[in-house]
């Protein structure tokens, strides 16, 4: 009994040790980043591994930012080839990129990501301005009573915010602050809704800072409940609870339709089409980020940014655009095709 | 030779030894006749020459495999023409995994040329050599080891202390990879730690009451508010920790007596592994279950009755993790319950009393130390549990006791922080990392007062 | 005197007798508490499986289109080399979209045909090209073939789609609606097993997605933990337990493991990620550096339950060896340890139960992956059961439910397994003192 349990020791430690060598070699293309692109690289990555001779690439959904760390961590087998993003680049990320030895990277944009705020089929669909998700969700907005002074969010219902709309408690679920369709949603929406206002858009000029904390500050009284970054649990608790509106990607109302709705946003309905003609405002661009060294070491690379950046992929109605990728205009696509294929390097930002 | 079959082949060896080692034990005194002549037993001559024959060559075979990779590399490196080998040590490295690759026949993404090709066969003939060098080395140390070991047995070596005082060092060994494990946690988190103590002082960490970490995710943005109070993260982990012991206990404590002391062993040997599996099912299971089952019909039945309950209450999850800890507590004290002597339960029956008599005035406070441990392990995992409460729980921080409300847990807020989109080396990531030495603080803390109490109260039967 | 005695001994059997019934009526209310606690502990089990399969049973079948397919040798291998590599290259789709298209001729519109087309999976193709690959003589036959259907027509004949709601509001539409029924009419819609749901890899597309890869994971990574910490679980408690002195360092030890046993998993995650791959550069979302880090967070369950299991074989039994003889390190493995090795399986396997569902940990160390290709050892990369449901689980497309569910049930099939086998080994030796 003791002898054995010493033997299964002593094998399972040498396999342990065994294990340290076999770091060296790499087949396959490494790939981490956001979990907003993570659903259509894997499409991408499946596509390439059925139909080329290569491996199919492995892929990691590490959020952005910790996916541009990997990949700014150096040059070699052991780092990231590519790292997927929900947003570009940051000065910051591209300095330590450089200070690693990854200075030429290739920036490919795939598309865009609509941002749909939405409730259940059960209640009335909703049709408001930015503005008024600015007034319903802000941590501090214009005084009601009138004047130029920004107070503590007094608004219960939507009721509140805007006379047309249903006399429901304001509920949003939403993503945390850490996320990227957040900081989307704060840019695209929140700051949109806020210049409405004069006096703060007068502050843009005077006081940068304080502009900027009126506008993208996000109450925290309950009324806005951050609720993780699984979008399909958002979608479920929408259907629990009628009169929560949630805030997620547009690929999620796509293939819930039956269940939800989106609402309107200055008029315009989350749709396939208004997205992609810009005419729905709330969308950010998909980028990815192609380390250039490892071109040429990690085999298949060249191969699946061709995939990736194919007119079946990513083209008008490739296979992406089925999964709920919004397509880039006919030009822009040309351009993204053709740099990619010349591999060219992005410049400092 | 292919390394694990050089282990089953050493584990051969090692086989053969005891039996030479034991045959040699028995042939020194004459047979088994005269075994009484001998210090030990002759198993223990067989086990003196197997660990000798074994444990060095064990050791040799893993520093050799450790280090085979990066010799070899060197190696190749070398033998590679200097216009290749004057490269930035990145890109050699790239070239590396080419040659591997094609070493290895898999895909290469370079053309290959000569000198490639010349770099893969000088590789794959390095390992080749290696490979027999290994096994030559390897089975000789185990043989003349092994040899010197057995050569060494006789009637008066002292061969049981010898392999008791070897078996001895590998148990404190693994008796000290729980102290590895906790100085490698220490390591792996405290210098982010520092790095966000430099960012956010720590008293407004430790003592702030107000946790919104929505500071700006670019440098040209401003969020809201940056504070960072640790307090309404751990009041929520404790809140939620509450309501699934003040669910588990009761439950799992009954349960084990019950099984313990009233149910057929039929019963018994059915309902025990059952409630096992509440452990094992996985925790992402149990959070769906609060979040899409729990959760909607806890916020019906109070709106049914006239109360505001969030769609995320700590309630949900709390109920939901004291189901999952149930066998936690009740497996843990139905062992603690059985081991109370028998002699004891006999002594209180024969004094009248009736069996729950006996259980409550007997049986419990000589098992409470047993207990009060399954209890700590249940409620360790409570509050370590992070993925029932990252789907159920959400993430405001709200510092309230009311369990209808929302509140978030510190493993929510780990996990939230590590797998943003935000910058990496931002307060907000490091945060995390100072969340999670604080929790490893704080956890070391109530368990040695735990042990402390444990301790008090433990009665010795002997 | 002795009557006075009578008199005081018959009051105290009064005393009893009287308190006799509240006794009794006390101990059935205790012994139906407990009965009652079993019993709701046993509905819960009986809840969260019903839940369960209710959700996922219907992943077990697949729906299945039967199609005539012509093997046409003009679109395999027009060159008629029968060059596998060539035959490879070649659009088998029109092979699947040629047959489904012969039976409804009317449809010719563009946008009508696309529809049509994509009732059929993408991997129905790919069943194609496997069967010419497996019986080349097939090109220029004519075969009845049961092809994969969409996700979206699966889960309409399961009954997921509301076919009543309005047409905007539906994934299918009403012209798919009718192919369907057409098609059912015929007898072409078939439920078969879903075999790909237990062999195939993860993939992108539901009704192509299985466990297969990442039930390889899983075992590797649990195999690797259990080789580790069984052993050295129960070397550490029986040197705790049983030699070692008591003094600070003891303590030091006692104390951290108890502590680490409640440290958020998470924190070995990022232990997992500073030591193993950033340190000894081991490679990311391996299993073997997944079987690791579970190694050190199911270490301090084994500890404390093995520990526990040691304290309960009664030192009379120590105190029999010692005085027949044997030393310290022969009563403590010739009679202790088989005494209490019933109680250190049970805590071995909360422990691997713990390791098997764990998810936490392993979102540091790369195995939250999309990984196509079946993994063939501890090194390639890999992720594992309840990774795979987590990522299901967040995937948009309907059919993802339904297999969450199903990998759910998977998961809990090998944790039942675990643990059957562990109670028949623990039944064997279990004892009462």
């Amino acid at each position: 009994m003791f002898k054995k349990s010493l033997i299964i020791a002593a094998a399972s430690a040498a396999m342990v040790a065994g294990g340290a060598q076999a770091a060296a070699a790499r087949d396959y293309i490494s790939i981490v980043g956001s979990s907003t692109v993570y659903p259509f690289a894997t499409v991408v990555a499946e596509q390439f591994g059925k139909t080329t001779q290569f491996k199919t690439p492995k892929i990691e959904s590490t959020g952005s930012g910790g996916g541009l760390k990997l990949f700014c961590a150096g040059v070699g087998v052991e780092h990231p080839d590519i790292t997927n993003a929900s947003r570009r680049i940051k000065k910051s990320e591209q300095e330590l990129c450089a200070k690693n030895g990854v200075t030429e990277i290739v920036e490919v944009k795939i598309g865009y990501d609509g941002i749909a705020i939405a409730n259940s089929k059960a209640s009335p669909q909703l049709n408001m301005s930015r503005k008024d998700l600015y007034l319903a969700l802000a941590k501090d907005v214009p005084d009601p009573k009138g004047g130029d002074k920004l107070v503590a969010n007094p608004y219960q219902t939507w009721k509140d915010v805007n006379a047309s709309l249903p006399d429901t408690r304001i509920e949003v679920l939403g993503p945390p602050p850490t996320s990227g369709t957040r900081d989307a949603f704060a840019e695209l929406v929140m700051e949109h809704g806020c210049q409405e206002f004069a006096f703060i858009k007068a502050m843009k000029k005077t006081d940068k800072k304080a502009f900027q904390a009126a506008c993208m500050g996000i109450r925290e009284d309950g009324a806005y409940i951050e609720a993780g970054e699984n979008d399909n649990l958002i979608v479920q608790k929408l259907e629990a609870n009628p009169n929560a509106l949630g805030i997620f990607g547009f690929s999620f109302l796509d293939q819930n339709a039956d269940k939800i709705q989106g609402s309107r946003i200055d008029g315009v309905e989350p749709t396939f089409d208004t997205i992609a003609d810009s005419s729905y405002p709330v969308s950010r661009p998909l980028f990815f980020y192609v380390k250039k060294a490892h071109i040429g070491a990690v085999p298949g690379i060249k191969e699946y940014l061709a995939e990736f950046t194919s007119d079946k992929a990513f083209g008008g109605e490739g296979y992406l655009a089925d999964k709920g990728l919004i397509p880039m205009p006919e030009a822009e696509r040309g351009q993204v095709m053709y740099d990619a294929k010349a591999l060219t390097p992005m410049g400092a930002l | 030779m292919h390394t694990p079959i050089l282990i089953l082949v050493l584990l051969g060896v090692m086989a053969f030894a005891f039996h030479l080692g034991r045959t040699r034990s028995l042939a020194t005194v004459g047979g088994r006749t005269g075994v009484r002549k001998l210090h030990s037993l002759p198993a223990y001559y067989g086990f003196y020459t197997a660990l000798w024959a074994g444990l060095p060559a064990l050791l040799v075979a893993g520093l050799w495999v450790f280090f085979e990779g990066s010799v070899i590399t060197s190696l190749v490196v070398e033998g590679l023409p200097a216009a290749l080998r004057d490269q930035p040590p990145a890109q050699l490295g790239l070239l590396v995994n080419d040659i591997t690759n094609l070493a290895n026949g898999n895909i290469v993404s370079r053309a290959v040329d000569a000198d490639l090709r010349a770099a893969a066969d000088h590789m794959n003939e390095l390992r080749t050599i290696g490979k027999m060098a290994l096994s030559v080395v390897v089975l000789s140390i185990a043989l003349g080891a092994g040899s010197l070991a057995w050569r060494s047995v006789g009637p008066s070596m002292r061969a049981r202390n010898r392999v008791e005082r070897i078996v001895n060092g590998l148990l404190i060994v693994s008796s000290l990879i729980a102290i590895f494990t906790t100085v490698g946690i220490v390591m792996s988190v405290l210098f982010e730690s520092f790095r966000f103590f430099h960012k956010i002082p720590l008293t407004d960490f430790l003592f702030g009451l107000e946790w919104s970490p929505q500071i700006a995710l670019r440098a040209d943005q401003v969020g809201a508010s940056g504070a960072f109070g640790a307090i309404p993260l751990f009041a929520g982990t404790l809140l939620i920790s509450a309501i699934a012991l003040f669910v588990a206990v009761p439950i799992g404590l009954m349960s084990a007596i019950y099984l313990a002391d009233y149910a057929g062993p039929r019963l018994r040997s059915y309902a025990k592994p059952v409630l096992e599996v509440l452990a094992g099912v996985p925790t992402v299971v149990y959070g769906f279950f609060a979040a899409l089952t729990l959760a909607p019909a806890i916020r019906g039945a109070g709106e049914a009755m006239g109360l505001t309950v969030s769609s995320e209450s700590a309630l949900a999850a709390g109920l939901v993790m004291g189901v999952m800890i149930i066998p936690f507590v009740s497996s843990l004290s139905d062992d603690v319950i059985n081991a109370v002597p028998q002699s004891l339960r006999d002594a209180s029956y024969a004094l009248g009393a009736t069996r729950s008599e006996t259980i409550r005035q007997v049986i419990l406070p000589a098992a409470l130390p047993g207990i009060m441990g399954g209890v700590l392990l249940a409620a360790s995992r409570a509050i370590g549990e992070t993925m029932i409460v990252v789907m159920a729980a959400g993430l405001s921080a709200n510092l309230t006791l009311n369990p209808l409300d929302s509140v978030t847990t510190v493993t929510v807020q780990i996990v939230t922080l590590l797998v943003g989109d935000q910058e990496f080396d931002s307060a907000k990531t490091l945060a995390a990392f100072a969340l999670g030495l604080l929790l490893f603080i704080v956890t070391l803390g109530l368990n040695i007062v735990a042990l402390h109490i444990v301790r008090k109260y433990r009665e010795q039967y002997e | 005197m002795p009557v006075e005695s009578n008199a005081n001994r018959r009051r105290a059997i009064d005393v009893v007798n009287t308190s006799l019934k509240k006794r009794y009526a006390r101990e059935a209310r205790f012994r139906r508490l407990g009965f009652g606690a079993v019993i709701l502990g046993l509905l819960f089990v009986s809840i969260l499986f019903f839940d369960i399969i209710g959700k996922g049973y219907t992943a077990f079948v697949q729906t299945h289109i039967e199609l005539e397919v012509y093997f046409d040798p003009a679109v395999i291998d027009p060159e008629g080399k029968r060059d596998m590599k060539e035959i490879a290259r070649a659009d088998f789709r029109k092979l699947s979209r040629n047959a489904l298209r012969s039976l409804f001729p009317e449809v010719t519109k563009r946008n009508d045909r696309r529809a049509l087309d994509a009732m059929l999976s993408s991997g129905a193709p790919h069943q194609l090209l496997e069967m010419v690959r497996h019986d080349p003589a097939l090109i220029g036959e004519r075969r009845v073939i049961d092809l994969i259907a969409d996700d979206d027509i699966d889960m309409l004949i399961k009954g997921h789609i509301d076919r009543n709601a309005p047409q905007s509001d539906r994934r299918v539409k009403d012209q798919v609606i009718a192919w369907v029924d057409e098609l059912q009419k015929q007898g072409r819609v078939k439920e078969k097993f879903n075999t790909g749901f237990f062999v195939n890899g993860d993939s992108r597309e539901p009704e192509l997605a299985g466990i297969g890869g990442a039930a390889a994971g899983s075992f590797y990574t649990l195999l690797v933990t259990l080789l580790l910490s069984f052993p050295i679980g129960v070397a550490a408690a029986v040197y705790l337990e049983e030699f070692a002195p008591k003094n600070r360092w003891t303590d030091l030890i006692e104390v951290n493991i108890n502590n680490l046993a409640a440290v958020p998993s998470i924190v070995f995650g990022l232990l997992g990620l500073a030591m193993f791959i950033n340190l000894f550069g081991l490679p990311r979302s391996a299993p073997l550096v997944g079987g690791l880090v579970l190694t050190l967070m199911t270490l301090p369950t084994i500890i404390i339950a093995a520990r526990a299991a040691l304290k309960s074989v009664p030192p009379s039994i120590r105190e029999a060896a010692l005085g027949v003889g044997a030393s310290k390190m022969q009563t403590v493995f010739h009679h202790v340890v088989p005494l209490a090795m019933p109680g250190m399986l049970t805590g071995t396997i909360i422990g691997m139960a713990q390791a098997l569902g764990e998810t936490a940990p392993l979102l540091m160390i790369g195995m939250v992956a999309f990984i196509v290709d079946i993994p063939g050892g501890p090194l390639d990369p890999s992720t594992v059961l309840p990774v795979q449901v987590y990522l299901w689980a967040d995937s948009p497309e309907r059919a993802f439910v339904e297999r969450t569910s199903a990998a759910i049930l998977i998961l809990l099939a090998f944790l039942i397994a675990m643990n059957t086998f562990a109670v028949i080994m623990r039944r064997r030796f279990e004892r009462r003192w």
